[in-house]
Parts: C-alpha cells; structure tokens; sequence
C-alpha cells in the first residue's frame, strides 16, 4: 500500500514536472525572440523602432516597423541607450526615446504598437547627442542631454509611463549626462568630461549619493567613461572610455557608493565607449567604436579584474558602408549570449552578428558569413536591445 | 559643451542662411571666368601703410563671407597681396566692423577669454565678431602690435589695432599668408574668405630661374555652408569658385609654351590639395621652387605637390601649345575613417592664347638686375649643420564621445596628460633663444592632421622613421592618418631652430585643422629670452 501509494507520488510528481517542462517549452516557443533598433534619423524625418527576429541560426529576419513620428537625430553619443526592454512579470515592453523631441515611447512587445508615451519638462531633450535610458521594473530613467537632467518617469501597466520629475545634474568640468545604469537603488552616471557620480533611486527620483569624482584613467591619461554596465549583484560598475585606446574603469560599488575606479587596458583597440557583460559575467563586450572591431575581455566577477580576451576582425563594410560601431545585444539571455550584435552607423545602417566562443580561457569573436543584417530605417542606428533580455 | 553649442548654432545658421545680410563684402567673381590677381599693395621707401576693415556677409547661396576689405578709389577691394622687402616695415592697420547682430544666432556662441587676462589691443572675450591676424610663417616677433595670437584682439566697432612689424633683413623671400587667428573662431572667418597673400620679394635673387617670368598668385580658400558639418563644400581660386561640374571651371589665361611663375596658397581651413598640372589630361613636371614660404635648397621637379592646409608652394609652370587642353587640379586626398574626404577638383582650366597678357599679373624683373642672395644668408641657413640640444616626442590623438561629438582633439608632449588648449593654460614646452632642437611628432588619430608651428619655419628630417630625400624647410606639414592597431604610427622628425632672439616669448603650435585648433589641438611653448 505505501509503496503503492509512493508510486504513484512519483508517478504523479514525474507527471506534473513533465507537464510543467512542457508548458516552459510551450512558454518560451510562444516568447518572441527580437533583436530592436532604435532607428536614429534627422528629425525631418519620421522615426521608428524595428523588429528583427533572431533565427535559431543567430541570424536576423525584420519582423516589423513601429513608427514612432518624428524626432530623431541620427547620432549622437555612443554611451546613451536610447532603447532599453523590459521584461517584468506580465510587462514586455520597449522603451525608446526621441533626441529631438525628448519624447519617450513605450511599445507592447506583443502587439508592436506604441502604447504610452511621455515628456520630461519643457528643456528635456537630447537634440544634439540623444536621450539615454535606464530602467527597472517601477521607473524608467532618461538622460537629457540638452538639458543635462535626468528625468524620473513611473512604469506603468501596458507599457505606460509618467512624468514623475527631474533633477539637472553636471560633471566636475562642466560635462553633461552621457551613460547612465541602474542596479537595485543605485543609478551611476558618466558626464563625458571625465567624471562619474551615483544616485540613490530608492524614492524613484535620484538623489547623489555625493561620491561625484573623476575617474583614475581620467586623471592620469585623460580618457573619460561613457558607457556603464553594472555585475548581477551589484558589486561592480563597470566604465567602458571614450579613449585614443581601450581603457575600461571598474568601481567597487557594494557600499552603496561609487570607489575609485581601477583602471585596466584589456589589449587593442581604438575607443571603448561601449560595454556589455555577458550574461554569465565572464566576458565583457566592448565596442571598440573607431576600430571597426569588438573586443571581449575576461572579467572575474569575485574580484572585478578584468583581462585581455579577444577580438573580432575588422567588421564587414568599416569605413565604405559605416563609421562607427556603437551599443551591442545579446543573443541568448544566458550563457555567453552566444551571438553578439552591434549597431553600425551608417546611411543605412547595419547590425553585425558576431559569434562568440569562449572555453579553456580563450575566446574567439567571428563574423557570421551572412552579416551584417541591413537596417534600412535607420540614419545613423547606435542603440539596439534584444528581447528577452539578460536578467539583470 | 561646446560642440553642442556648434550643432545648435548650425541649425540656426542653417535657419538664418536665407536672410539678408547687408552686403558688406565685395561681390565675388563670376563662375567661369578669367582668374584675376588680387589687387598688390607695393612698400614704399621701405614702408608698406595699408587699412584693411574686417566685414561680414552672406551671399544668395548662403554662404557667410567675412572679407578683409581695402578701400580704393573704385571702390572696396578684398584680401589685398602686401609685398615687402627684406628689412621692410609692415604697418598695418585693422579694424572690426563685422556687424554681428545681422548675422542672426552667431553670437551664440561661448565667448573665450583671452589668455591670461593679458591685453593687446581692445579687451573683452573673444567672440564671433571679434578678430585679430596671424602673419602665417613670418620669423618674427610673438609680441603685441607684431604676430601674436594670445593676447591680440580688435573688437567691433572699436578705433582699430596697428600691427607694426619688421621684415627681418634676412627673412627668406616666398610667399606668406595673413589670417584671422581669434582662438575658437578661427575657421569661421577663414572659412568665410578672411585670408591674404603676403609676399617678401626676392626670390629671383636665389632662384634666378623665375626672373622675366609672369608672377601669378593664387590663393586657394574653401567655403562650407556650416564649417563644421560634414558636407558638400566649394574650393575657390581667388575668390571664384571652382566646383566643376556644377559650375564652370575658373580661367588661367596663358600664351603658348609660356612659362610662368605661380604662388599658390592653400588657405582652405581643412582641404590637403596635391597639386597637378595637367596637358591633355597627364600630369605634367613642374619646377618647384618654394614651399611655405621658403626657397628650396635646389629647385626640382615633381609632377605632384602636397599642399597641407596653410601650405604654399612656389612653381614654374609651361603651358602646352595651341590646342592642347591643360588643367589645374587637386586630386582627391584620404584623410582617414575620422576625416572629412577631400575630393578631387579641376581648380582652374588653362586658356591657352596669344591674348593672355590681358590677364594682370606681374612680371618679375630679370635676373641680370638684380644680386644673388645665398641661401645660407637667410634664416635658417645652414641649420642642418646644427646640433640638436634637445629631442621631444610630441603625438596627435583624438576622443570621440560620440558621432556629433564630445571630439577632444589633442596635441600632447609624450607623459603629459592629453588636454586641450586653454587660454590660461601655462607653456607646455619651455625653451631658450639659442636652443636648436629636433621635434619628433606621430599622429595617433584616425584622421591627417597638419602640423603648424608660430614664429619659425623647421627643417625636415624624417618621415616614417626615414631620411628625407630633401631636407625643405616648412612652417606646415602633413602628417597621415593611423591605419589603426597593428600598423605604425606616421610621423614625422623636424629641426626647430631657436636661435633667433627676436623669436623670444610665448606663442603657439597646433593642427592647421582649423576646427582642430578652435577645438584646442594647440597648445604654447614659451621661448626665454638668453
């Protein structure tokens, strides 16, 4: 009788796990796959986000184009994401801003419809070098360069926000707000003038932890951070430079506060202003901007040291189809990401993919025979984010 | 911050463009007609006295026009040539009447103050409306009322600025230019025309191959509609624009078989121009006899010259016989992924006739009239045979923030911190009159720069690590873009030469780039006095 009865526990409970795998495979074959641009175009005319969809072979297919109306630019700095995704519960939504305008949209993944959308306060625009964003799942953050505010907008249900508010903010030598990145309470920001400083974001709106500084690499060889990522727990950040080379700063930042930064030069390169951890946190992507290449280098999450990993080749269509390379997305959610792509500015522009292999301590990044995937709403593409994304 | 300003400041110029703005500037040639010489002001008993008045316009194009005019009795005339002798005095007088307020969102932009709180001439911060001249590649002094840069500002509507300088008796005879030099707002005036021919005669008593030849001068500018946008832009010879095809090319009348001696200033704000002289669509050799001003040790010919911005070149030029088509072209010149391209351009189609002579020009006095001067009397002489007290290794390098900027474009002395210039930043080289040394600079840009040195000419030594064949003296020089990691750097191995105590004081070198040089790729070297 009990060993009836365990039977058909197990028999029950190997039925309900095999129902439950099943619905996860039902759940993640119904989840879209993308790969988004925000489609940076003068503001004469009409902008848009496109939808790619990412093939089991890494490859990208467009899906569709939500107009967005017009305000873009087509350029700017490197370091502001203009796109950013999230993926929060019941809430799957991509939120892109307009440089000229200052407007921020929010479109519902499922529908690709634009869904809300938002100001900041009357000077709130990035019409020069674009409106950055960071967010979590109850605020959404944007970095106004025109004004150099960082705006505070609530996340609401079916990809709606709101004007919560704004505070202006400055770097130590008059810089305005370039990168920003956001991890639990805190949001740190980068000015483009060689200075960083982190908010406290526990109330919504950023308040500074006033640990405002300039940057080690900055002080000794006049580089300055731009584009930031932070590690899953919250220990690092990490600084990619805008720089003759590749300089990339770490800052302990588990106090709560930014620390001095450590400086690394994880091998070639021209220009880092752009940096993206893989999802295991093993390697760090980095846009070598002015080289035509990506750059990945090993990183220890334990410690925050960074070493030399490896580099792409030189992007196909550098200098005759496209100038500069900016923001990168990942494949996969896990893992290395599996493939990397990365924003290439051009009229049109293009999206790289570039697999990644990394074992034994070694890494390799090769060009796909079939890339780069065209962008041909774009002007001047330098933000791309991918659905689902990473978890942190 | 102030690239921001720039892109906002384009837009509403962009806006304004349109606008009248009185015509305060001459008109300029037609398209496709016959290149004149600009009007030759001669010293007198060993004077040359001239007023020039800074103007501004925009023209129906839209195309800003600032104009360095001197008044005749028909009328205004722009960007007069001053020809001087050795041991002659310059005194010229300069005022500012660039009615700003015409020119709609201009005076946006950040004022700068001047360096040091240091005043020569009229006070206040360098703006738009504000300017002073750079004798480009005079040896003389860096002081005020002479060729500094630093301190020297004309403010508009102000009585005017005197400058009051000295042609060294032993200043080598070529061709010099005279530019605006206001930190910050350099290229917009040059870009809008303000640039003029400055000659110290005597080349035919060193190169006694010019003399009985017919001079022409041209002075070759380049106008965009935003000098800091990438774009479509025009090069004009002498005011006319030579923008083949859209246009037809400018007119150099010459006889046939004619041989002629032309002074070519390259006072665009960023264009590097190799100069060919085409027959029949083939390049042709042409005797080169001066580069920036300075007579070359030994005439040569070259079939191709490069002309970085601010660069001359002085060459004897044949025409073909009846009927045959010539051409005066700039070819196309890469700058690099980060640099503006440089197209290919027919600067001028040759009208080879029996009529030329209408065309002025001058004709230089034959040679038997006149004494020799050797080379080793003139500045520089002999500085090969100098022994360098000092070697310095100085780079080019570039940041890009993003796609419109922050750009910091940097010139920085190796283990200096890379900066961009300020005016009250302090010398970051310190020299002594008497001190000869040899500079080695390498550009770690993606993109050529020109490097440009106030106050002396430098002697080549090396490119790329290699002799020069022909160790010319030059006050610019090009030096190519970075193919990116895993090539060399390019460089470049230049003598300076400090003896000269008249050259005693603090004055600049920088990118003859000039948005480089507005965006701080420059910075001072103060020369002690022995």
């Amino acid at each position: 009788m009990t060993t009836s009865l365990e039977f058909s526990l197990v028999r029950l409970t190997a039925l309900l796990i095999c129902l439950c795998v099943a619905c996860g495979f039902a759940v993640g074959a119904d989840q879209p796959h993308y790969v988004v641009t925000n489609d940076d175009v003068s503001s004469i005319l009409p902008s848009s986000l496109t939808f790619y969809t990412v093939e089991a072979s890494g490859l990208l297919t467009m899906k569709g184009k939500v107009s967005t109306g017009t305000g873009g630019i087509g350029g700017g700095y490197f370091a502001a994401n203009r796109l950013n995704v999230l993926h929060s519960g019941n809430a799957d939504c991509v939120y892109a801003s307009q440089a000229a305008t200052g407007e921020i949209e929010g479109i519902t993944v499922k529908t690709l419809k634009v869904s809300g959308h938002a100001n900041g306060s009357k000077k709130d625009t990035g019409a020069s070098n674009g409106v950055g964003l960071a967010m979590n799942a109850q605020h959404l953050y944007a970095s106004f360069t025109d004004s150099s505010n960082i705006g505070t907008f609530r996340v609401l249900q079916g990809c709606k926000i709101s004007f919560v508010g704004d505070i202006t903010v400055g770097g130590m030598q008059g810089g305005v707000i370039d990168g920003m990145a956001i991890h639990g309470d805190i949001l740190v920001a980068t000015y483009g003038d060689g200075s960083i400083e982190s908010f406290n974001i526990s109330g919504g709106v950023p308040v500074s932890n006033g640990d405002k500084q300039n940057s080690t690499a900055f002080r000794h060889s006049g580089s300055y951070p731009s584009g930031i990522d932070i590690t899953k727990d919250g220990h690092f950040a990490i600084f990619g430079d805008t720089s003759t080379t590749t300089v990339i700063e770490v800052s302990d930042i588990s106090s709560g506060k930014l620390t001095p930064t450590v400086v690394y030069r994880p091998g070639k390169g021209i220009n880092s202003s752009n940096v993206l951890l893989s999802p295991d946190e093993t390697l760090l992507y980095i846009s070598n901007n002015q080289w035509g290449r990506i750059s990945a280098a090993f990183f220890d999450k334990s410690s925050g040291k960074i070493s030399e990993g490896c580099f792409s080749g030189v992007l196909k269509g550098y200098v005759t189809d496209w100038s500069y390379l900016a923001s990168m997305a990942l494949r996969e959610p896990t893992g290395t990401g599996g493939v990397v792509y990365v924003a290439e500015f051009g009229a049109p522009s293009s999206i790289a993919e570039i697999a990644v292999k990394s074992a034994g301590g070694k890494c390799t990044l090769t060009e796909s025979s079939k890339s780069p995937a065209a962008d041909p709403n774009s002007q001047g593409l330098l933000s791309i984010g991918a659905f689902p994304p990473r978890s942190f | 911050m102030r690239a921001a300003s720039r892109c906002l400041l384009a837009i509403m110029v962009c806006g304004i463009s349109f606008l009248s703005v009185a015509a305060q500037c001459p008109k300029r040639p037609d398209p496709g007609t016959v290149v004149q010489d600009a009007l030759s002001l001669h010293s007198v008993n060993g004077v040359l006295n001239a007023e020039l008045t800074m103007r501004h316009s925009v023209d129906v194009g839209g195309f800003n026009h600032y104009c360095y005019n001197y008044q005749t009795s028909k009328g205004d005339v722009e960007a007069p040539t001053l020809r001087l002798s050795q041991g002659d005095r310059l005194v010229l007088d300069v005022k500012d009447r660039i009615e700003s307020d015409d020119a709609g969102g201009m005076e946006q932009m950040d004022p700068i103050s001047t360096s040091s709180g240091k005043v020569c001439g009229d006070s206040g911060k360098m703006m738009l409306s504000s300017t002073n001249v750079h004798f480009h590649g005079l040896n003389v002094p860096p002081t005020c009322h002479q060729d500094d840069v630093l301190t020297t500002l004309i403010q508009p509507n102000t009585p005017g600025f005197q400058f009051n300088i000295q042609i060294p008796k032993n200043e080598p005879p070529g061709l010099y230019w005279y530019h605006p030099h206001v930190h910050g707002f350099t290229e917009f005036q040059v870009n809008g025309g303000a640039a003029g021919a400055l000659i110290v005669e005597g080349m035919d008593k060193i190169h006694p191959e010019v003399a009985g030849l017919t001079e022409r001068v041209f002075v070759v500018r380049q106008q965009y509609l935003v000098p800091w946008v990438p774009g479509p832009y025009q090069l004009t010879v002498n005011y006319e624009v030579a923008d083949s095809p859209s246009f037809p090319p400018p007119v150099i009348k010459m006889k046939p078989n004619e041989k002629q001696f032309w002074r070519v200033a390259n006072a665009t704000i960023q264009d590097f121009m190799p100069l060919q002289f085409w027959i029949n669509g083939k390049p042709q050799q042409v005797q080169l006899i001066a580069l920036d001003g300075y007579p070359l040790a030994k005439p040569r010919f070259e079939d191709t010259i490069l002309v970085p911005p601010a660069g001359r070149a002085e060459f004897i030029v044949q025409a073909p016989s009846q009927n045959n088509e010539a051409t005066f072209m700039s070819l196309g010149y890469s700058t690099g992924p980060t640099g503006n391209p440089d197209l290919e351009q027919e600067l001028a189609k040759i009208d080879v006739s029996q009529d030329a002579e209408e065309a002025p020009a001058k004709e230089i006095k034959a040679a038997e009239a006149t004494p020799r001067l050797s080379m080793k009397s003139i500045k520089f002489g002999g500085l090969s045979e100098q022994n360098p007290t000092t070697l310095r290794k100085l780079y080019f390098s570039e940041e890009f923030g993003g796609t419109n900027g922050p750009i910091q474009f940097y010139i920085t002395v190796d283990g200096q911190k890379p900066v961009v210039f300020e005016g009250n930043e302090k010398p970051v080289i310190t020299t002594h009159v008497g001190a000869v040394e040899d500079w080695y600079v390498e550009n770690r840009a993606l993109e050529t720069h020109a490097f440009h040195i106030h106050q002396i000419h430098f002697e080549m030594l090396e490119v790329d690590g290699k002799p020069v064949k022909n160790q010319d003296l030059r006050d610019t020089i090009e030096i190519p873009f970075w193919e990116g990691p895993g090539h060399p750097y390019h460089s470049v191995k230049m003598r300076m030469d400090f003896r000269d105590p008249t050259i005693a004081g603090t004055f600049v070198f920088h990118c003859h780039i000039l948005l480089h040089e507005d965006l701080g790729m420059m910075h001072k070297i103060l020369v002690l006095p022995k």
